[in-house]
């Protein structure tokens, strides 16, 4: 055997070790690991009910977890579920508001962002208001211009150059507005969902 | 392929099941030459890129059209039948080597926004891809004038998907129907958007032109293209003994 060959094990080995490397591991390393694991399965939840997993079928995994498990899965789902929102799809998304509001425990966080939306798509409708008609002359000279005209043509304004600029001006100015409450939302539960230190969660690792 | 006048056919091989078999899905494109100033070409549904058969459908086109002498990059134009991405899905990559102009129905443009929008994950998961369109105009029931004299008039043909449009060119009797009507057949009403009613309404508001070429979305084990006024109107007659009962 070469010492190529030497390397390759079969996942049964590396299985094994790794339970047997487990053993050997600190107090620290072991809580490092658990963490990991309970911030894969808060993505992995938060990944599922993005997929259509009902809110209570949700609540039901997380009430078969340890209570210290239960409180950091859903910290991680939240924090989840709060970097997948922007300013431009939160509002289509009311799972994702009800997750958060049900996560967070704090009415007043969603409502935030509800308001927040409400004058993003008010301040969206009034920059289409100011620029729709001289963006839609600019666009039929354009296509006059090319020879293309008549009454089936119909400029489509929110795909044109200029638009996209005026709204995504508007989309930077909102989402800093969103990343802030999403922020105290991420402190809210940071403060809540603090993971107990590795001498108080011996039997948790276990 | 040269059909009349101006207008060209690049029939995507299918009319029998060998072909078909081979070649995968993929939609016949049309053009109309020198439609716009400078030469430029009005394209009507180019296809795809690449098909669910790894054929290069993109490829096959631009290879068609250049035994025609005519080159890619001089299409000015691009109109699509429908937001299927059989139909729609080389635009963009067309837009980049031409700068062509990007059109489809303004009905479609919905479908278009939940397959890039919400439905954009569930879909890739699926095992397919929706390309990317930005439409530079939408299309509307009405007339599109093009360069001097060229006129078409643009029908909306609801049924196999719902802002389905389809393009009329009065003076030469063309009739391009994307996925409404095929030989002795129809367009599926069974995918999101689709209506049966919608379909037999926009089937018979076309039966009503003279029409002496009609070009259709796909071969699909018979002929692309249907000539002569007797011809079309007896695959009408045909659709609507044999098809429209069972839609």
């Amino acid at each position: 055997m070469s010492s190529n060959d030497d390397k390759i094990k079969s996942a049964l080995e590396i299985a094994l070790e790794k339970a047997q490397k487990l053993g050997a591991l600190s107090d620290e390393e072991k809580y490092r690991l658990k963490d990991e694991e309970l911030v894969a399965a808060g993505e992995a939840l938060a990944k599922r009910y993005l997929n259509g997993l009902p809110l209570r079928d949700v609540e039901a995994e997380l009430a078969g977890r340890a209570e210290e498990d239960r409180r950091m899965i859903s910290h991680h789902l939240l924090q989840h579920l709060l970097d997948r929102s922007d300013i431009g799809h939160i509002g289509r998304d009311d799972n994702i508001l009800a997750a958060i509001q049900h996560l967070s425990g704090d009415p007043g966080i969603v409502q935030s962002i509800r308001d927040l939306l409400q004058k993003y798509e008010s301040a969206i409708e009034k920059a289409k208001q100011e620029n729709l008609s001289a963006l839609e002359a600019a666009k039929r000279n354009e296509l006059e211009s090319m020879g293309i005209s008549g009454s089936a043509v119909e400029p489509a304004i929110e795909t044109s150059r200029e638009w996209m600029q005026i709204q995504q001006d508007l989309d930077s100015h909102y989402q800093e507005q969103l990343e802030q409450i999403k922020q105290k939302c991420k402190n809210l539960t940071d403060s809540t969902h603090t993971a107990t230190p590795p001498e108080g969660r011996e039997n948790a690792i276990q | 392929m040269n059909l009349v006048d101006n207008f060209y056919a690049y029939l995507w091989p299918g009319e029998t099941m060998p072909e078909m078999q081979t070649y995968g899905n993929n939609c016949n494109s049309y053009l109309v030459a020198k439609a716009l100033p400078e030469d430029k070409h009005v394209l009507v549904d180019p296809g795809m890129v690449t098909n669910e058969a790894r054929q290069n459908c993109l490829d096959r086109l631009i290879s068609e059209m250049e035994k025609d002498g005519i080159k890619i990059g001089d299409v000015g134009l691009i109109l699509n039948t429908h937001a299927h991405p059989d139909h729609y899905g080389a635009s963009e990559a067309i837009r980049k080597m031409s700068g062509a102009q990007v059109a489809i129905g303004r009905g479609d443009d919905d479908f278009l926004k939940l397959a890039g929008g919400a439905m954009a994950q569930a879909i890739k998961e699926m095992g397919f891809e929706f390309p990317e369109l930005n439409p530079d105009f939408y299309l509307t029931e009405g007339e599109l004038r093009l360069g001097q004299d060229l006129v078409a008039r643009i029908m909306l043909t609801p049924g196999h998907s719902q802002g389905h449009i389809a393009i009329y060119w009065p003076d030469a009797k063309v009739f391009m129907g994307g996925d409404l009507i095929f030989h002795g057949s129809t367009g599926r009403v069974d995918i999101p958007g689709g209506s049966a009613q919608s379909l037999k309404e926009s089937i018979e508001q076309v039966a009503q032109l003279e029409i002496e070429y009609l070009l259709t979305g796909h071969q699909y084990g018979s002929p692309g293209i249907i000539v002569g006024q007797e011809e079309i109107k007896h695959n009408f007659d045909l659709i609507r003994r044999h098809i429209f009962p069972y839609l």
